[in-house]
Parts: C-alpha cells; sequence; structure tokens
C-alpha cells in the first residue's frame, strides 16, 4: 500500500509543481497582456481626451485621419511585435520584405519586430483556423477563404482606414468581395488570382484559342496537348457560369446553386455533356496545376491556370507565352463564352492580434498604392488598386482584365467544393450517360444544409 | 550443373527484386542531381547532370528552404527524443518485466488500451495542453510530443527482458544489490540489442513525421522547421516546380546517417527485434 | 467482473476500517493529510504530504475551478469586441473559450480524480503506520524510504515520469477528444470566438443516418470495410512477404547475404513521405510510369480489355477506386516487406535446426517444410506482433494520405461527406478536421475506430496479457 501512496505523491507533487508553474505562467501574462491592454487602453483615453480638448479644431479642419496614428504612436513605448504571412514564392517574400523596411522607416518613433513567414495563401484558412490565437497579425490570403474566416471570426473588421480609403482606391467590385454581411473584413492587394488561358503561340493562333473546338481540333493535327483541371469545383465553376447558371452562398452558409436547371438556355444538362465532350476529347488532359508544372515543356501547349504559374509558363514557351481570356465551348447548339471567378488576394487583420492598430497600419501599407505598385512589380500580378492597375501590363494580365467581364465575385460556401470536385472528376472519367441525374445529383450536394453534419 | 542454373536463378531472382525495391531510390538519387528543377515525367534519367541542387540545399539557403537549420533541429529533436524515449522504454519495461507490484497487470492492458487511440484525432488536444503549458511552438514542445508517451512502446522491450535468466537478477540480490544496481549494472549491459532498437526508432520519429510537426510549430519561418516540415513544405504547387530536385536531394541527404546507422547497427537490431518479439 | 468489484469493496472496507480504528492523529489526516506521520515521527514526510496536499488545493482554486465551473454549459459569454477608430485600440470582454474551459475541465476533473485516490491511500497508510507503532515494529526513517525507492519500489521511481508523460500526451488529449464527440464543435462553432456545448448523443445519430443528402451512415459503412480490408491485407502482405524473403536471402546457397539485406534496408532509411511522395508521382495520371505504359501499348490494351475507362488516356492507378486499391496494398508491401525481413531473419535464425533435419530425412519437400515447420513457428512467435501491426494499419496514416493526396472521387455520396473510397477512418477524420474544422463528426469516428481496435485487441490479446507465460522463459 505504501508503495502505491509514494507513488502517488509522487506522480502527484510532480504534476502539482508543473502544473502549478505553469498555472501561474500563465496567469502572469494572461495579467500581464491584460495589465498591458487595460493600461494601453487607460492611456489611450487619456490621451485621446487630450487630443481630442487640443484637436478640436483642427480635427474640423480635416486633418482627423493623422489624429489616431500620432495618439498610437504616442502610446506605444515597446517594441512592436507583428507576424506577417504571405506566399512562399520568393518573389513575394522578397518584396514583402522590402515593404515592411519601407513601414519601419514610415514610423521612425517606434521600434518593429516584424516577422515575415511563408504560408501560401491558398493555405491561410487552415493554418490560421488550426489556432487563431497563434496566427499571424497581418496574413494574406485568396478570397474563397473569407467567408469561412469570418464565420470563424478570424478576421478583424475593417472599421475604418487610416493611410488610404478602399472605396476611394477601388473598384466597386472590389470593394464588394471584401464585405460580408455589409461589414468589411480585409484590404484588396491582387486582382489576379482568377484564371485565363495560356498557351503556346508557335502551335497555336488567335483564331485556335478563341473556342475549345478550334483549340482541340489544332492540338490534334499539331499532336500536342491541352488542359484544365475540370476536375476541380473551382474551374469547373467557369462553364457553368458562362452558360448563366447560379452559383451563391446564403445567409447561413449553405448554397442556392441551378446547376440542374431545365430552363436555361443552354440547359445544365447540355453544359454538361459539352463538359464530358471536352474532358473527353484524346488531346485534352485534365492534368491539376501541380502536376502540370513540369509538362509545359513537354506537350501541353495550352492550359488553363493564373498568374501563379507565369514563371513556369515563361520558362517552357519562352518568346511564344501568350496568354488570352477563356475560349467559348459549344453547348446545345450555341456558343457559350466561360465565365469563371474572380481571383483577389486579401491582406486580412487577425481579429486576436496584440497589435491591432499596427496590423492595421502594415495592412494598410502593403496594399496601399505604392505596396500595390511594388508587389506588382515584383510579382508580376494586377493591382487592386485603379490607379496602379493601369501601370502593369503583361500578357497574362491582359488576359485576366479581358476574361473580368466574364467574371464573377466568388461568394460559395464550404459544401460546394467536395460535390462539385466530384461532379467534374465524374466528366473527366467521361462515366456520365444520364447528364440530368449527375446534375439533380450534384446540386442536392451542394446546396445541403450548410450544417446538417 | 543443374544445381549452378539453380544457383543463378536464385540470384537473377533475387536482384530483380532489389532492383524493383530500389527503383524509386534510384529516381531519387538521379532526379536529386538532375539540373533540371522540376518532375521530369518523360524522362527516368535526367538530361543534363549537375550537384547544384545539393550546393543549393546547404549554401543557399533561401526564404523557402533552409537545409542546414532543418537538418540542425531534426538534430536536437531526434538526439533529445532518443535518450528520453530509451530510458522511458528501459525503466517501464524493467518495471513491468522484472518487478512485481499490485496492478501491474492493470496498468499493462491500460497502456495497451491507451495506445489504439488514434493519434491523428488528439493531435489537435495534444496542441492546446502544451499551449497550456506554454510549450508550443517550441523544439521543446516538440521533443516532448514525440517522447513523453514512448513509455507506452515497451512491449518489444519487455519481452526482451522477460528472456533475460531470473537467477542472474536472485543471486545479485542474495549479494546485497538494490533493484537500482540490477537495472544499470546487469539488465542494462546485456540489452544491447535492444537498446539500440528503441534508439533507432526514436532517433527516426522526427525526421518523419510531418503533420504533427506542422500543426505544433507555428513559426512560418523556414528557419525554425523540421527537415519533414520543410522537405513537405517544398511540394506545394508553386514551388514544385523550382524545387523538386532539391526536394530529392534533400531526401537523399537524410537517408544517408539513417541508413549508415542501419547498416552498422543491423545484427543489434535484429537481435532486438527478435528478442522483444520472441515474447512480444 | 466480480473480482473487480470484490478488490473495490476491499479497498473501500479498508478506508473506512482506517478512519473508525484510527487514532487522533490518523483521524487528524483526514484534513492535514501529513499529521498521520508528522505524530510518528515522521517529521519531514508529513510535511511533504502536507505541502502536497496545499498545492492540490492551490491549483484547483486558483487553475481548474474557474474551468470546471464553465463545465456544464461550456461558457456562456461569446467574444465582443469594440474597436476604438480614434485611438486604434481595441477593448475585448471577458469572454468564455468553451475549448480552454473542457481542457481545463478535463484536467482539474482529473487532478481531484488523482488526489482523491491519494487522499484514501493515504488515510490506509496513515493508519498502518499506527499499527505499526502500536505493535512497536520500526518506522523507517526518511532515509530508510527513500533507500526503498530504489530497491522494493523501484518500480514506482521507474514509473512516475513516463506515467506522467503518458497523461499529459496521451490521457488528458484523449479524454478531451472524447468529450468533443458530445458536442456541436464544427465550423460554426470554432472557439475561441464563438462558443459550443454539450449535445448529448447527437452526433452518434447522425453517423448512421442516411439520407440523400447525409451520408455519414453510408460512407462510413464503406470506409470502415475498407479499413478493415487494408488492415489486414497490409499486415499479412508485407507479413508473409517479409518471412519469404528472409528465408530466400538467408539461404545457405546465397551469395553475399548482408549486401542483399542491405540493398532492402535502404528503403527504410528514407523518409516515408519522402519515398511515397516519390512514387505517387510515379504513378501519377501523367506520370513517368504512364508514359511508358502508353508507348508500350499497356494502356491501350487495358482499354480494350475493359479494365481502364475508354474515356481515360492514362491507367489510373492512384486515382480511381480498385485500381487505387490494389496500388496502395502493392505499395504497402514495398514498404513493409524490407522491415518484416529485418525481423524474419532474426527469428529464423534461431529456428530449431532438429526439426528440419529429420523433417527432409523424411523426405518433406521445401514447400511442406516452410508451411508446416517454418510458418507454424513463426506465428507461435509473432503472433501477438501481428495483431499489434492489424491496429497499427487500422491507424496508418502516412501511406494513404501521401499516395492519394490528389485523389478525387466520383461518387457524390462520399463527396457529401467529405471522404473519398480510398480514405481509412484516420484520414477521413484528418479531412474532416483539417479541412472543415469537424471536430464533432472527427471525434465520433475517432471513437468507433478505438473501439473497434479495442475488440480485434480484446478478443486476441487478453489471452496474451493474462496469461502466465512470462514466467516461463525466466
Amino acid at each position: 500500500m505504501k508503495k502505491k501512496v509514494l507513488s502517488a505523491v509522487l506522480c502527484m507533487s510532480m504534476a502539482a509543481s508543473l502544473f502549478a508553474g505553469c498555472g501561474s505562467d500563465a496567469g502572469t501574462t494572461d495579467g500581464g497582456s491584460d495589465a498591458g491592454a487595460a493600461d494601453a487602453g487607460a492611456a489611450g483615453a487619456a490621451d485621446a481626451g487630450t487630443a481630442d480638448a487640443g484637436d478640436a479644431g483642427a480635427a474640423d479642419a480635416g486633418d482627423a485621419a493623422a489624429n489616431p496614428i500620432d495618439t498610437l504612436i504616442a502610446n506605444t513605448t515597446d517594441t512592436v511585435t507583428l507576424q506577417l504571412w504571405c506566399s512562399e514564392q520568393e518573389a513575394y517574400q522578397t518584396v514583402m520584405a522590402e515593404l515592411v523596411d519601407g513601414f519601419k522607416s514610415t514610423y521612425p518613433e517606434v521600434t518593429f519586430d516584424i516577422q515575415i513567414g511563408s504560408v501560401s495563401e491558398a493555405d491561410a484558412k487552415d493554418r490560421v483556423l488550426e489556432d487563431v490565437e497563434a496566427a499571424a497579425d497581418v496574413y494574406v490570403f485568396a478570397d474563397d477563404q473569407i467567408s469561412e474566416l469570418v464565420n470563424a471570426g478570424a478576421l478583424n473588421e475593417v472599421a475604418t482606414t487610416y493611410t488610404y480609403d478602399i472605396a476611394q482606391a477601388d473598384a466597386e467590385s472590389t470593394v464588394e468581395a471584401v464585405t460580408v454581411g455589409g461589414k468589411m473584413y480585409a484590404y484588396p492587394l491582387t486582382a489576379s488570382n482568377g484564371y485565363f488561358l495560356y498557351y503556346d503561340k508557335s502551335v497555336f493562333d488567335d483564331a485556335d484559342v478563341a473556342s475549345w473546338e478550334a483549340l482541340l481540333a489544332k492540338a490534334n493535327e499539331a499532336g500536342v496537348k491541352v488542359g484544365m483541371n475540370v476536375a476541380d469545383a473551382w474551374y469547373l465553376y467557369s462553364f457553368f457560369a458562362g452558360a448563366g447558371m447560379e452559383l451563391t452562398m446564403n445567409e447561413d452558409q449553405s448554397n442556392t446553386c441551378d446547376w440542374n436547371s431545365t430552363s436555361t438556355s443552354p440547359t445544365g444538362a447540355e453544359v454538361a455533356e459539352a463538359i464530358q465532350t471536352i474532358a473527353t476529347d484524346p488531346a485534352f488532359i485534365a492534368v491539376n496545376d501541380q502536376d502540370s508544372r513540369a509538362m509545359y515543356a513537354q506537350d501541353l501547349k495550352a492550359y488553363v491556370n493564373g498568374v501563379w504559374a507565369v514563371d513556369d509558363i515563361i520558362a517552357a514557351y519562352g518568346e511564344d507565352y501568350g496568354a488570352v481570356k477563356l475560349p467559348t465551348f459549344n453547348a446545345g447548339g450555341q456558343d457559350v463564352q466561360m465565365g469563371s471567378f474572380a481571383g483577389y488576394k486579401f491582406v486580412g487583420v487577425n481579429a486576436y492580434s496584440k497589435n491591432v492598430g499596427w496590423a492595421m497600419l502594415l495592412a494598410e501599407y502593403i496594399s496601399s498604392e505604392d505596396g500595390q505598385a511594388a508587389i506588382a512589380n515584383a510579382t508580376g500580378e494586377s493591382p487592386t488598386n485603379t490607379a496602379v492597375a493601369s501601370t502593369v501590363s503583361s500578357p497574362a494580365i491582359a488576359a485576366l482584365s479581358a476574361q473580368s467581364a466574364f467574371a464573377d465575385r466568388q461568394v460559395v460556401g464550404p459544401n460546394f467544393w467536395d460535390p462539385a470536385n466530384s461532379l467534374g472528376a465524374q466528366f473527366v472519367e467521361g462515366s456520365v450517360t444520364d447528364f440530368q441525374a449527375a446534375l439533380d445529383e450534384a446540386v442536392a450536394g451542394i446546396t445541403q444544409p450548410a450544417n446538417a453534419q | 550443373m543443374k544445381k549452378t542454373v539453380k544457383l543463378i536463378i536464385r540470384h537473377v531472382v533475387l536482384a530483380l527484386l532489389a532492383f524493383i525495391w530500389l527503383i524509386p531510390i534510384i529516381w531519387l538519387v538521379v532526379t536529386s542531381l538532375s539540373a533540371n528543377k522540376s518532375i521530369d515525367t518523360t524522362h527516368f534519367f535526367p538530361e543534363h547532370w549537375s550537384l547544384d541542387n545539393y550546393a543549393q540545399l546547404f549554401f543557399r539557403p533561401d526564404t523557402a528552404a533552409n537545409f542546414p537549420a532543418w537538418f540542425k533541429n531534426s538534430m536536437i529533436i531526434g538526439i533529445a527524443c532518443c535518450i528520453i524515449s530509451t530510458m522511458f522504454v528501459l525503466m517501464v519495461s524493467y518495471a513491468f518485466s522484472c518487478m512485481r507490484f499490485r496492478s501491474r497487470k492493470a496498468l499493462m492492458s491500460f497502456s495497451i488500451i491507451l495506445g489504439m487511440f488514434p493519434g491523428v484525432l488528439s493531435m489537435i488536444a495534444i496542441y492546446f495542453v502544451l499551449k497550456l503549458f506554454g510549450l508550443s511552438d517550441s523544439i521543446a514542445g516538440l521533443i516532448i510530443v514525440y517522447s513523453a508517451g514512448s513509455g507506452l512502446g515497451y512491449l518489444i522491450c519487455k519481452g526482451f527482458f522477460d528472456t533475460i535468466s531470473v537467477s542472474l537478477r536472485e543471486s545479485a540480490k542474495l549479494e546485497g544489490a538494490s533493484e537500482f544496481t540490477i537495472f544499470t549494472r546487469i539488465i542494462i549491459p546485456l540489452s544491447k540489442p535492444i537498446i539500440v532498437y528503441t534508439v533507432i526508432n526514436s532517433f527516426l520519429n522526427p525526421w518523419m513525421d510531418f503533420v504533427m510537426a506542422r500543426l505544433m510549430i507555428k513559426s512560418k519561418s523556414p528557419a525554425d522547421w523540421t527537415v519533414a516540415i520543410g522537405l513537405f513544405n517544398l511540394l506545394q504547387r508553386n514551388l514544385i516546380g523550382s524545387y523538386f530536385s532539391v526536394f530529392c536531394a534533400g531526401g537523399v541527404i537524410v537517408a544517408i546517417p539513417i541508413s549508415v546507422l542501419f547498416v552498422i547497427m543491423q545484427k543489434f537490431y535484429v537481435e532486438g527485434i527478435t528478442g522483444g518479439a520472441v515474447k512480444g | 467482473m466480480k473480482k473487480f468489484l470484490n478488490g473495490l469493496k476491499k479497498y473501500f472496507a479498508e478506508f473506512g476500517t482506517s478512519v473508525a480504528r484510527g487514532d487522533i492523529w490518523t483521524r487528524l489526516s483526514l484534513v492535514i493529510m501529513g499529521a498521520g506521520y508528522a505524530g510518528r515521527g515522521q517529521l519531514v514526510k508529513g510535511i511533504l504530504m502536507t505541502l502536497v496536499e496545499c498545492g492540490f488545493f492551490a491549483f484547483t482554486a486558483l487553475f481548474s475551478w474557474p474551468y470546471m465551473a464553465k463545465l456544464g454549459t461550456l461558457g456562456t459569454v461569446q467574444r465582443e469586441e469594440v474597436f476604438d477608430p480614434l485611438t486604434m485600440t481595441k477593448t475585448v470582454n471577458d469572454y468564455d473559450n468553451s475549448l480552454l474551459i473542457l481542457l481545463g475541465g478535463v484536467i482539474g476533473i482529473l487532478v481531484i480524480f488523482a488526489f482523491l485516490l491519494l487522499w484514501i491511500s493515504n488515510m490506509k497508510t496513515v493508519y498502518r503506520i499506527q499499527t505499526m507503532k502500536e505493535n512497536g515494529e520500526h518506522i523507517n526513517s526518511l532515509r530508510e524510504d527513500l533507500r526503498t525507492l530504489i530497491n522494493d519500489r523501484f518500480h514506482v521511481t521507474l514509473l512516475t515520469l513516463p506515467s506522467l508523460g503518458v497523461l499529459i500526451i496521451n490521457i488528458i488529449p484523449i479524454l478531451f477528444m472524447i468529450c468533443i464527440a458530445f458536442t456541436n464543435y464544427d465550423m460554426n462553432h470554432q472557439p475561441p470566438t464563438y462558443l459550443f456545448t454539450w449535445v448529448g448523443l447527437a452526433n452518434f445519430k447522425a453517423l448512421f443516418t442516411s439520407t440523400t443528402t447525409i451520408t455519414f451512415g453510408y460512407v462510413f459503412a464503406r470506409v470502415l470495410v475498407w479499413t478493415l480490408i487494408w488492415a489486414v491485407l497490409a499486415t499479412f502482405t508485407t507479413y508473409i512477404g517479409g518471412i519469404l524473403l528472409a528465408k530466400f536471402i538467408n539461404n545457405e546457397k546465397t551469395i553475399g547475404k548482408k549486401v542483399w539485406r542491405t540493398l532492402f534496408i535502404i528503403t527504410i532509411a528514407i523518409p516515408q513521405f519522402v519515398t511515397l511522395l516519390l512514387i505517387s508521382k510515379m504513378f501519377g495520371d501523367y506520370g513517368i510510369v504512364n508514359g511508358l505504359c502508353s508507348k508500350i501499348g499497356l494502356t491501350g490494351f487495358l482499354q480494350d480489355i475493359g479494365l481502364v475507362s475508354k474515356g481515360l488516356s492514362y491507367i489510373p492507378f492512384l486515382s480511381k477506386p480498385g485500381w487505387a486499391h490494389v496500388m496502395i496494398i502493392l505499395i504497402n508491401i514495398w514498404v513493409g516487406v524490407p522491415y518484416q525481413m529485418l525481423i524474419a531473419t532474426g527469428i529464423l535464425m534461431n529456428i530449431p535446426n532438429d526439426q528440419l533435419e529429420s523433417a527432409r530425412i523424411d523426405g518433406a519437400s521445401e514447400f511442406q517444410i516452410f508451411w508446416k515447420i517454418t510458418m507454424p513457428y513463426m506465428l507461435f512467435i509473432t503472433g501477438p506482433s501481428l495483431i499489434t501491426s492489424v491496429i497499427a494499419n487500422i491507424n496508418n496514416f502516412n501511406v494513404i494520405y501521401l499516395l492519394t493526396n490528389s485523389y478525387v472521387t466520383t461518387n457524390m455520396a462520399y463527396a457529401n461527406s467529405n471522404a473519398k473510397e480510398v480514405d481509412l477512418l484516420i484520414t477521413w477524420l484528418f479531412t474532416l478536421t483539417n479541412d472543415y474544422s469537424n471536430f464533432k463528426m472527427a471525434s465520433v469516428i475517432g471513437i468507433v475506430t478505438f473501439i473497434i481496435c479495442a475488440v480485434i485487441t480484446l478478443l486476441s490479446y487478453t489471452r496474451m496479457i493474462s496469461g502466465n507465460k512470462e514466467e516461463e522463459f525466466q
């Protein structure tokens, strides 16, 4: 019995000391940060009070925007630690480092410690939601994640801006894209996260890339391949959107989708049949982006992808690299221009950032006119800022802006992706015989209640 | 004559099997020597050879790949895990194999049942437990993750201890040796094979695991990653085009110390595993 | 079961006796745990015990009580923040974090439970010291007590740290995840911003219902079947393959045994995620193997005999059900055989030679010897570890996850539940947590997996644990 007691005692005391130690640690840090926040709050309130009193007249004079920043600078005594997550691409990392330096020199009164981490904007949501409290203060993410991030409370509302006005700097559609439920949640960064058609000019000419039918005919003739990742919901959308069909997210995160419509022209089934015809063409391959990278240099001479692939495309096609808007396809006897998602990259501020003021300023700095110009120069992406947008040009950006006339804002609930991926995979396999039934089944999955499971 | 033919056939079959098993390894090695940075899906052997991938790995760390730092982190974690896990396994095995106390059987059954819970599921909980202790996002935290639960893996080692003759311990006891002395002076020196087995297995952990490590290490600065996180990260769609052969080079470099360890320790490893498996 | 109940009865009876027959010091130990020791001259031990008690109360009051108090609701105050645009600072209310409440609550309850055990045992020990004193027996000094820690009670010393590790890394997380299965922790209830709460057995019901769009039940049954098939096939193919290879290499006619063995072992040395990703690239739809197959006309041939659908220009090694299932098993043979070969080598070396000799003299063929002597011997020795490998394969994450990363299902029922035909339970629940934050369903699946493993083990394993064969060998 005694043995047991002692083992228990040892266990307990070790556990107790461990827990006690950690408990108190947690206590102090919590207390510390709380106290800090309270201090800052109190000091802020006091300062704001004086500032208000002193500058009551000045505020009227229209310099209100400068005041909060001055207050913030005055209130900041410690080193400001911020984390910034952006794309793992070297060009991005380099230009962000430059921008961070620029940001630091804009506020020389404050000492910053800003870490840049590499997280692909496509993965930002997954990495942030693992533990939002440990995620970066400022992160770049792709627009399709905004509703889920807001839903998880991971984005700080952009209640006001201090150094520029988003509504003035960006097009109305862009502002809409960062708005969820009537509130803005992010700073638009680039408008080139959409897709279009890359092709090799030495194989295809302008007429060939205008429609899938011509493209496939030429590819068969020339013995090369053309491709698009049809087994992926994000790309598959372009066919149905082009035919004017609807896909939007409801308030409760479920979707409204009429891809199985029989009343539209062309009907859903006709579109589906057209997709399967394209996808099963001998010259067509439905390779995914990752695997496609090595194939440009081989026989893949036209591929639907985005600006992120431009380096690999140029490396393979060289001088002959061309980019155009998506082709048309023939469904139910009519030529339909493919639609697409208008893809953006946004800068978000973490709602749990300890230095939310500085995080907002950093996000603004990065997404400002100059910031976007620098990023566009370094990465070849097109800015959202209307003033800078006109200054950037490349075939890819031109193709994207031509496509933008047919692109929609992406408002899609989480249940869209897997059923639509699966639908696309069925077309690629060429196994669908009853198109209406396949669509009905997919639509049932896409529109299922968001939280039924 | 017939015998010679049989002998030749035997070796040809073996060579064929070995060849099948080595194809991916050969592909790994030749791709790591390719001047082309992306995957070549048309040729098995690269068109142009180059050692540049290795040079890049070691001497040109950039924002995506920082192999020297990864290697260092994995090495630290590997060695620490080795020491802690081996100690834990030996301690637990000795207690369960050589000592008799109440609730021994109950504890043994309990620990086996615990081991059956799917680890992937408790990952997120482990993360938050360690965060509560302030140990998340640190190498120390990762060491704890890999080694703290290692006591559960006592089965094979206990089996090995079971085979050590009990009279050895009894005679030592008659001469007045304490259990501690028996453990450190008699059992451990006899357990070289099983120690080697445990050391190798626990050393491998941090080199192989990328799921848990990616969750634990929150820092997104490559210098803080382990080899597994880092190499896995090189396969992202935007990096694979320019880092695939670097990834292969990394795989080869990681394999070298482990293969050397295996080849040297082969004898012990086999003895350890079988000694333990006899009584599993 | 009866034994267990009797044990329990005895346990509390002893405690009752201690309280009933204890003198003042012993009874005082009910409140001040060290009193019983201090009263018999074991001052240091008494102080230590009391300190542990104080530590427990301090821990509970300061750390775990705030969590445990909210355990019933898992928190009621949702996070609200007010941003002051003038000072650019944010004030946040004192919000509840359901996840921390649950975790802290689980820890707190565990600590209380451990303390109760300690408290009861303490009473018994104190009473025993009392009787020892009454009988005039020798009572250990602190030094003597400490000495027993490296002798009679050496197991206590040995087991303390490892148990603590297991407690932190295994027990607390497992209890926590089991609790999650009874809550609504999913995409719409993500802490810290939102609260989740108890929902009883609703998630278990969801697992066993099926409608056109709620397909968890349908998918679960299929994933489960594949998981079991996989676990059995993966274990036995590598097991038998390993033995055959070991026999082949260790045959006395083979020249250069060590070299052959080393060639196979090299494949273990490269991290699995590297080799498996490479292999998945090799067998990709547009990978090098497919390139080769279409060049030599194999793809066309398979299409002609109907094994590959006409619409595909490649062999879907890892991208269509059927093909992928077979390939995964084959690739797993590649992964597992060298390892099993290593194990088998050692065991085969120990096979009693006289049996083999006499069999040969009796004119048994090599094949007969293998099935009648070698295999039974191997099974006898490695039987228990086989069951461990089946369990390990049920929870084998790496192979499936790495090989089928880009697999897209064409079955809408799977898609609606975020699963794929090739998913094991474990990879499915990883997708649910990682991509869809659906922790409640993942926990349910985890618990079911756990129960299956436990049943398999208990059915086949109990004999091994409870059997008294241990001593036979010593």
